[in-house]
């Protein structure tokens, strides 16, 4: 996001938040039938790896290769796997908590759309293990109006691991 | 008895893969782990890198041959050199990024600087601090013996036994059909994650264990994935020799992949090659130790259905922590919609987020965990290996090794564990005195060894 991106309304700002906080527990209380109906129909959700290279290097992360590369369908066919009941890496599920923060707001390409950057802090755990995972990550989000309400079209996850500390990504970021 | 002497001794009297018996402390055993990196990792031909990696002078890219840290180099020489990422100086760690180029290497605590073949060639300050008391041609990054299949690097660190294309022996038969159908590339850098599990586990899994997915993987049967929970069994279990085997799931229908492709697998394998390559659905393995492929079952992308091919490696990172690394395989010279569609298809099945990985490393955790409770106790908790034992074999298969009719089988598992067991007890050459010669600062020459 640029520096000098033009501010949004406060009133934006706001609805964009309550967006990303909503989104956040719709994920958090297992409701993903009710999170993919936050994603437009053309959404492209993906999280490239991230490597670790010298300061001079022109980029640490990589759009040759996603831990996450997904459209509707494929976030679908996820989703639909986890309510088998053959779905072992998140049953029981994990217990997780989205923390989402450093909201910024910016126009987006589009009228009705938002460039949206935000933080995220993932806390994982499970079973009876007393230890937990962390993911932080930068999200690059492009929210879309669509018949009055915003919809999530694009997501990017800056993964901030070179060797990611979880087992699986049986959950979404 | 020293303790690595008694454990010694009870993997002697415990672990027998003929009868399908391996107890389970070997799974996470301290001592275990400490004799796998000095008699497998510091011996066995061990997988580092892909050649599309370091296609170019002075690319490189960081890996691990046990937990030792390596550079895979291509030098200025255009000769692909692994050698340890240690410097001769105070052992400080001489490249620290995962990947880039260079024309040499500069060990950040004193300078002392290698160049792309590990030469040393630069000491700071050099006549203040030396005088003339050092001879650079003499220093050199310690290297190891390297080899190549079908664009497969592999390291060793044991420069006077078998040769790698010895060591992989029939195994090459079938490593064709993953990675030399053609000339092959690998997209982007690997992904990593890090599992609580032994190595161990996930490469047997691999090697053996299509009995599995029926039951693990029986939610891509509920979603029409697959055909049905039993889509693991039809096909042939492959004992491969030196601990090396696959499965390779058959189907009877057409080809999984698409005509474009198939001249280049024409011109590269056999007739017979080609007709198992065509009937293929899936196809899964393991180079002992730690190397792990998988031509994997095909899923819908945007209305074909496709299939991607995935290398692993199970990189120790102690007694119960696996450092899992792993590729997407493409046909280098595929039209791009195949590219893409392959490495779509490989990150919805396989990998960190694969719809059949996630449920392996839930798994692969709990047996671990499970084995390190067992430590505790004073009898030998005996795991059943037996499924297959006594099966015939097939007289008329056209690859090599012991080939068996139908995938739910654990020869492959014993095989791994029977050369995993003759690794451990092998007897240990003579340890060269502190100042002995085994270990020299300057190399004789760099072994390309290609």
């Amino acid at each position: 996001m640029p520096d000098d991106a033009a501010p949004v309304s406060g009133e934006l700002y706001l609805a964009v938040c309550h967006f990303l906080y909503h989104e956040a527990e719709l994920l958090d209380s297992h409701r993903l039938d009710e999170w993919l109906a936050l994603l437009t129909d053309d959404v492209v959700y993906q999280m490239p790896v991230r490597v670790t290279r010298e300061r001079g290097a022109p980029s640490d992360v990589s759009y040759d290769m996603y831990y996450f590369d997904e459209t509707l369908a494929t976030l679908r066919t996820r989703i639909a796997r986890l309510k088998t009941d053959f779905a072992w890496a998140e049953d029981p599920p994990s217990r997780t908590r989205h923390c989402v923060s450093n909201v910024r707001v910016a126009p987006g390409a589009g009228p009705d759309e938002l460039a949206v950057h935000s933080y995220l802090l993932l806390y994982r755990n499970r079973g009876d293990d007393p230890g937990h995972d962390l993911l932080s990550a930068e999200r690059h989000d492009v929210l879309r109006r669509v018949d009055g309400a915003w919809r999530l079209a694009r997501r990017c996850i800056i993964l901030d691991q070179a060797n990611l500390g979880t087992r699986n990504l049986a959950i979404f970021l | 008895m020293s303790e690595r002497e008694a454990v010694l001794e009870r993997l002697r009297a415990t672990v027998q893969p003929e009868a399908g018996r391996i107890p389970a402390f070997i799974y996470t055993n301290p001592t275990v782990y400490a004799l796998e990196l000095e008699r497998i990792f510091q011996r066995a031909w061990l997988f580092v890198a892909h050649e599309s990696e370091v296609p170019a002078r002075g690319d490189y890219v960081t890996r691990y041959m046990g937990e030792q840290p390596v550079i895979v180099s291509r030098g200025e020489d255009g000769v692909v050199r692994v050698m340890l990422n240690v410097c001769r100086h105070r052992a400080m760690r001489v490249v620290r990024a995962d990947a880039g180029n260079a024309a040499h290497f500069r060990c950040p605590y004193h300078g002392f600087t290698y160049a792309s073949t590990g030469q040393l060639t630069g000491v700071p300050f050099q006549r203040e601090a030396y005088g003339d008391g050092l001879d650079r041609s003499q220093i050199c990054l310690l290297q190891a013996r390297v080899g190549s299949y079908r664009g497969l690097i592999f390291a060793t660190w044991d420069h006077a036994g078998e040769s790698l294309d010895e060591y992989l022996g029939g195994m090459r038969w079938y490593l064709d059909l993953v990675a030399g159908r053609g000339p092959m590339e690998v997209l982007g850098p690997p992904q990593k994650w890090t599992v609580p599990s032994t190595w161990k586990l996930p490469a047997e899994n691999f090697v053996s264990d299509a009995y599995h997915t029926a039951y693990t993987h029986a939610s891509l049967a509920k979603l029409d994935i697959v055909a049905s929970t039993g889509f693991g069994q039809a096909g042939y279990h492959v004992t491969a020799g030196h601990g090396h085997g696959l499965g390779i799931g058959i189907q009877h229908e057409r080809s999984m992949y698409p005509p474009e492709l198939h001249p280049a697998y024409e011109r590269t394998l056999t007739p017979d090659q080609l007709r198992i390559l065509h009937q293929v659905k899936n196809l899964h393995g393991t180079v002992f130790p730690n190397l792990s492929f998988l031509i994997a079952s095909p899923v819908p992308v945007d209305g074909r259905w496709v299939s991607g091919t995935t290398l692993r490696l199970w990189q120790p990172r102690g007694p119960n922590q696996v450092e899992i690394l792993s590729w997407c395989l493409v046909e280098q010279e595929a039209p791009d919609w195949w590219k893409t569609a392959s490495r779509t298809s490989y990150i919805q099945t396989f990998g960190t987020s694969g719809i059949f990985e996630q449920d392996d490393t839930e798994n692969w955790e709990a047996q671990t965990r499970a084995s390190d409770a067992l430590q505790a106790r004073d009898d030998d908790f005996v795991l059943n290996y037996e499924m297959g034992l006594g099966r015939p074999s097939l007289a008329d298969f056209p690859g090599p090794g012991v080939v068996y009719e139908g995938k739910f089988n654990e020869a492959n598992a014993r095989a791994f564990y029977r050369q995993w067991l003759d690794y451990l007890l092998a007897e240990q050459p003579e340890r060269p005195g502190a100042n002995g010669a085994a270990a020299p600062l300057a190399e004789a020459a760099a072994r390309p060894g290609r």
